[in-house]
């Protein structure tokens, strides 16, 4: 195959989002296919089975008397192997982020600013719901 | 009925989308939220959400490749994500609003799940595809931003380079399709790639490959509103990860040996059924209609 000169931009960005994704598909995976098999989850699989048919704020009303609203819910309580799986999601999550900022120190000065915004906006997405609301925990 | 047996369902059901989708060439995850919603007892704030995370997976794990190859490219990406990050959080905000804030909001969405799915639908049925499209003249958006790219195509033997257009005509389709994908849990395939090719004049492989890159942004901003309600529930999202996972692999080696026609038709008419059974569905559950499942 010829060689084609791709933007430093784009490799680096291809880079970090490839090295992430592994990451978190793997934290994602394991902790997740064990509570599936074996239980021992914040929620138990038996309350999910009965109430996954109800509005996720009522879900977690009638699994643990609380209203969720933030990241607490999971990140309180990573010794449950469900809430541990969120940990890879969450990573995966932030795996296109990640790529960006590290992109922006390859991009010419237009792209710079561009990125600047799309990471700005990114993070307003992950903190607003801690702004927006009080956890219920 | 053992707890295991919907999760069994679920793994086996995306391990079937997984195989279907590269060889009819609609996207896994158009097909998880409406056929789940349709058959599967989950609530649909659980199923947007599995869609989301699905959507993202594959795309995280195919954009990388394609962007080292120069077919993905982050000077289309960026300009457009800026816009629809924007909407697609919006979309996920009004999505899980609208189900907690009113008794039948489930019923409505379910019902708009299906209208999209059958504009879906109809875009799928109509949309050409133009392998190489001939961009005469870049707009001055593009051109200041100087969106350009290469890669080397094997069918031709040579590196292809290619500019792209439309820039201005492009961002408000793309802010339509964010706010979509965010509020249904949708992959956007569907759309960004029409876009991107028939728009903008990116070749239909950057085009397809661009696509990913920018469903890994939207979706993965849309994610975080989906997390922080509580709505991405392990055992229902890891079987269907893992489902569609192997069945993606095992459908991407059978395309190169046939891609039927027939199989297109056929995925694209259960698509229309979908959004059918989901309308009905919605309009059951507000008293609208009788029916007798």
């Amino acid at each position: 195959m010829k060689e084609v000169k791709v933007d430093p931009m784009n490799t680096v960005f291809a880079r970090t989002m490839e090295i992430l994704t592994y990451i978190g598909l793997v934290l994602m995976f394991v902790p997740g296919i064990i509570y599936i098999v074996y239980g021992n989850g914040f929620v138990n699989t038996e309350d999910a089975i009965r109430y996954w048919n109800q509005s996720a704020a009522d879900f977690w009303e009638l699994t643990k008397g609380v209203k969720i609203s933030g990241y607490s819910w999971f990140l309180n309580n990573l010794y449950y192997f469900d809430c541990l799986s969120i940990v890879g999601i969450v990573l995966l999550a932030l795996a296109p982020l990640a790529s960006i900022v590290v992109s922006i120190f390859k991009a010419d000065a237009k792209y710079k600013v561009i990125l600047v915004i799309v990471t700005i906006e990114f993070i307003i997405a992950i903190v607003r719901p801690l702004f927006m609301h009080v956890t219920g925990h | 009925m053992d707890w295991w047996f919907w999760p069994l369902c679920l793994f086996i059901f995306t391990l079937v989308i997984g195989i279907i989708a590269p060889i009819s060439g609609v996207g896994g995850g158009v097909l998880f939220v409406p056929l789940t919603t349709a058959f599967f007892p989950f609530h649909v704030d659980f199923i947007r959400g599995a869609g989301l995370i699905m959507a993202l997976t594959s795309a995280l794990s195919s954009a990388p490749q394609l962007t080292k190859k120069g077919l993905a490219n982050i000077r289309i990406m960026a300009p457009v994500v800026i816009v629809s990050i924007v909407t697609s959080i919006l979309g996920g905000i009004v999505g899980l609003w609208i189900t907690a804030a009113f008794p039948e909001g489930k019923y409505y969405v379910t019902i708009m799940l299906g209208i999209v799915l059958f504009i879906i639908f109809v875009v799928m049925l109509t949309s050409k595809r133009v392998e190489f499209p001939e961009v005469k003249k870049v707009d001055s958006i593009s051109q200041k931003l100087g969106i350009a790219g290469a890669w080397f195509e094997p069918s031709l033997n040579r590196v292809v380079e290619y500019r792209t257009t439309n820039m201005a005509i492009a961002l408000p389709a793309f802010a339509a399709v964010g706010f979509i994908a965010g509020m249904f849990g949708l992959g956007a395939g569907w759309a960004n790639v029409p876009v991107l090719n028939l728009v903008m004049g990116a070749p239909i492989k950057v085009a397809t490959s661009t696509s990913m890159m920018i469903i890994t942004v939207n979706d993965a901003a849309a994610a975080w509103v989906y997390l922080s309600r509580g709505a991405v529930l392990p055992i229902i999202v890891i079987p269907s990860v893992i489902g569609i996972t192997i069945g993606a692999r095992i459908g991407a080696r059978l395309a190169v040996v046939a891609r039927p026609r027939i199989v297109r038709y056929v995925v694209l008419a259960v698509m229309l059924m979908a959004a059918v059974l989901d309308i009905l569905k919605g309009l059951k559950g507000l008293g609208y209609v009788q029916l007798p499942f």
